[in-house]
């Protein structure tokens, strides 16, 4: 929550020079009225949702739920009247160049994509059909297991009916993901067959660790609440290539790669040294028992 | 060496040298009650700093990603450089066979112990987390200067130590004898248990000598790589201003600079405060005076090398770094270092008068005073400039100050070695007496004979 507020506040520490940006968004005529070259269905709404989550709600919110950033000028709720009285010639204008805290997306997304996220905000005007439904997610349950012999994936899925029966869940995509570093990242996707079972073969691309091991993330999609599966270390990665990157011969290296006559010259210099100071301490050893005699 | 003289005359010139030179151990009275007050109130104040450095973090002072090497690292430079001295003089003088040398041997390696323990200290205390210090050595890197370092610092203290306590055993000696009843009883026990059951006998003689000359030879390799390695650590880099392969013996020449110019100092308080006008003699400051313009003269030399050569060629980093010392930010302080912590002093001390005792040591203050200044100017300037720089960091990043904290640690530094000099001086005569009495004409014999009661 902390570093949500620090965040914050430091986009609007950056957009504060713009106060440019509160005035009127004009679009030139010519662009006004370009029409959508692609159909509204669900499969473009859909892509375009997926886009959205990726680029877009980090500032405009989740659509309906006006959580977007308290930036200046408020990025609009997609949902609100603000944003659905553009033109889909005007959306994608905005979209394309962007102006003060909004990017512009032209060399980030292509032109078809910006499209489907323009049909994806569609689906909340009221002129449209609403193909995309936010049902309540439903109780799930996945098994998982992999075949290291033929890299493949195996998915079971069931799903608990409204009776608190778990049946198969039927053609449904399941999403394969590699742990990695920083996430996990999204291999491919499989869809299950009438006894809710989903095979899915890894690509060969695929780099393990320096074994070749992966770890393979199991997970269902959002309309459904299930426990995601981690297969830990599964033997179906490639084996990664560690280079070393400090060559044999410069001087400045790890112990593991120290020169041995630079070692032998450090230890010969200090051990000399501390000999002979051994040396001189035996001689007030020698002065204290000659004072004796 | 002077003749050998008479039974009577012999007890009483060593009679004399044992009162003038124990003067410094039995006197005790306010100005030194007051000396010693100034000194741990200072020292303990720099503490505190360090106590809030620890319990805050490095965050206290001025160091940020730019400058991370400070005034700590600067300061550090300095003492190892002041401890260098230790070496010129009781050893590479000694065994050249230079007498003059001989009184201010002892000096010279009382200013090294101070200076070079210092310097161990005030690297702990660049540490952020020094409870991390031993990982130094349990992780440490072969092939990292910063080993060598730290391993030829340790070694060099533990040889001026040495050489520093074995020609004392028959001065350990002497006191153990002589001064019953004049001097604390517990201080008398220190004496017996550290001159080692001294007799004075022919065999003993023997040994301290051979001793010494192992230790002269010795000290002489590792002196050396104390500084020379210590350059290392800025020359095995590749920023502008460290780049540069005269930085070892530049560093070399330098600390024999500053070194000397300590002994000078020291050597006069002493002479004021203990009566010494007859051991510290005019000839002793006019020859401390001339060493003093040979190896000023060294290091102009080496300056001349390190600031005309690239200033030539003004290469790109180069350029930057040197019109920032010639004639940017840092260019009072540069020249303030080369013309009156370099130039002048050559000049002045080319005459005779400003060799005497006390326009000497006043030109000794300002040499060692911009001497630190200079290891200043050789660690900060150059990490203004690094070679990536860092995009969109607030100003205070680019630029270093020290913080008071920083002052306050680096006060301690000082007066810490002051308070170390002045307890070695408070426990030991500062001239050795036995080689003192010897270079008179006192035979051996007399040293172990008791005084007449």
């Amino acid at each position: 929550m902390k570093t949500k507020i620090l965040l914050t506040f430091i986009v609007v520490l950056l957009f504060w020079r713009f106060p440019a940006a509160s005035q009127e968004w004009l679009v030139p005529g010519n662009q006004l009225n370009v029409e959508n070259p692609l159909p509204y269905n669900l499969e473009n709404v859909q892509k375009g949702k997926d886009l959205y989550q990726q680029n877009c709600k980090s500032c405009h919110g989740d659509p309906g739920k006006n959580n977007h950033l308290p930036l200046a000028p408020p990025p609009p709720d997609i949902v609100s009247e603000q944003m659905q009285a553009n033109t889909d010639g005007g959306l994608f204008y905005k979209i394309t160049s962007g102006r003060g805290g909004m990017p512009q997306f032209e060399t980030t997304i292509s032109e078809d994509d910006r499209w489907r996220i323009i049909n994806f905000i569609r689906n909340y005007n009221a002129d449209y059909e609403q193909l995309l439904i936010d049902a309540p997610p439903v109780n799930a349950k996945l098994l998982a297991s992999v075949n290291e012999a033929d890299k493949k994936v195996e998915v079971l899925a069931e799903y608990e009916d409204k009776a608190g029966n778990f049946l198969q869940l039927e053609n449904t995509p399941v999403f394969i993901s590699a742990k990695k570093a920083f996430g996990n990242q999204l291999l491919g996707q499989a869809l299950t067959d009438e006894n809710g079972r989903a095979v899915y073969s890894i690509p060969e691309t695929l780099i393990g660790d320096e074994q070749g091991l992966v770890s393979i993330v199991v997970t269902l999609g959002e309309n459904y609440l299930a426990e995601q599966v981690v297969l830990e270390k599964a033997k179906v990665g490639k084996i990664k290539d560690v280079p070393k990157l400090i060559r044999k011969e410069v001087l400045w290296s790890t112990n593991e790669n120290v020169q041995l006559w630079l070692l032998l010259s450090y230890i010969g210099a200090a051990g000399a040294a501390w000999i002979a100071i051994g040396y001189v301490v035996f001689q007030l050893i020698k002065i204290k028992k000659s004072g004796k005699e | 060496m002077n003749t050998i003289k008479s039974p009577e005359e012999s007890r009483k010139i060593l009679n004399t040298i044992c009162s003038d030179l124990t003067r410094s151990i039995t006197r005790k009275d306010e100005l030194t009650r007051f000396w010693f007050f100034i000194l741990i109130m200072f020292a303990g104040v720099g503490l505190w700093g360090w106590i809030i450095q620890i319990d805050k973090g490095l965050g206290v002072t001025g160091m940020r990603d730019y400058v991370s090497w400070g005034m700590y690292i600067a300061n550090f430079v300095f003492f190892v450089a002041v401890s260098l001295i230790g070496f010129l003089i009781s050893s590479a003088l000694h065994l050249l066979k230079i007498s003059w040398s001989k009184p201010i041997s002892r000096v010279a390696e009382q200013i090294a112990i101070a200076a070079v323990a210092l310097a161990g200290i005030i690297i702990v205390m660049d540490m952020g987390r020094p409870d991390r210090f031993l990982n130094v050595f349990l992780h440490g890197r072969f092939a990292s200067p910063i080993i060598w370092d730290v391993t030829v610092v340790t070694t060099y203290l533990t040889i001026s130590v040495l050489l520093f306590y074995i020609p004392l055993i028959p001065d350990l000696a002497l006191l153990r004898d002589r001064m019953e009843g004049k001097i604390p009883n517990w201080k008398l026990q220190l004496y017996k248990i550290l001159s080692l059951g001294w007799k004075g006998n022919q065999k003993q003689y023997k040994l301290v000598y051979h001793a010494m000359r192992v230790l002269m030879i010795l000290i002489i390799p590792v002196g050396l790589s104390i500084h020379t390695v210590t350059s290392w650590l800025f020359a095995a880099t590749l920023r502008a201003g460290w780049d540069t392969t005269i930085m070892g013996p530049y560093f070399v020449a330098g600390a024999f600079v500053a070194g000397a110019a300590a002994v000078v100092i020291v050597m006069y308080v002493y002479r004021l405060r203990y009566g010494l006008k007859n051991y510290f003699e005019d000839l002793h400051f006019d020859y401390m005076g001339k060493l003093l313009v040979f190896v000023s003269l060294v290091y102009l030399y080496f300056n001349i090398n390190e600031f005309l050569v690239p200033g030539y060629k003004m290469k790109t980093a180069e350029g930057i770094h040197l019109s920032n010392l010639f004639t940017g930010t840092y260019a009072s302080m540069f020249w303030l270092v080369q013309v009156a912590g370099l130039i002048l002093p050559i000049l002045l001390m080319l005459v005779r008068y400003f060799r005497k005792p006390l326009p000497l040591t006043i030109i000794s203050v300002f040499v060692l005073i911009s001497s630190w200044f200079k290891r200043y100017l050789i660690v900060i300037p150059t990490l203004e400039h690094p070679f990536l720089p860092v995009q969109n960091v607030p100003d205070y990043f680019k630029h270093y100050s020290p913080t008071s904290i920083e002052v306050m640690i680096t006060l301690f530094s000082f007066f810490a070695a002051l308070l170390i000099i002045s307890v070695l001086s408070k426990f030991f005569p500062v001239i050795s007496i036995w080689e003192y009495a010897e270079e008179k004409g006192v035979d051996k014999k007399y040293f172990s004979e008791q005084p007449k009661k």
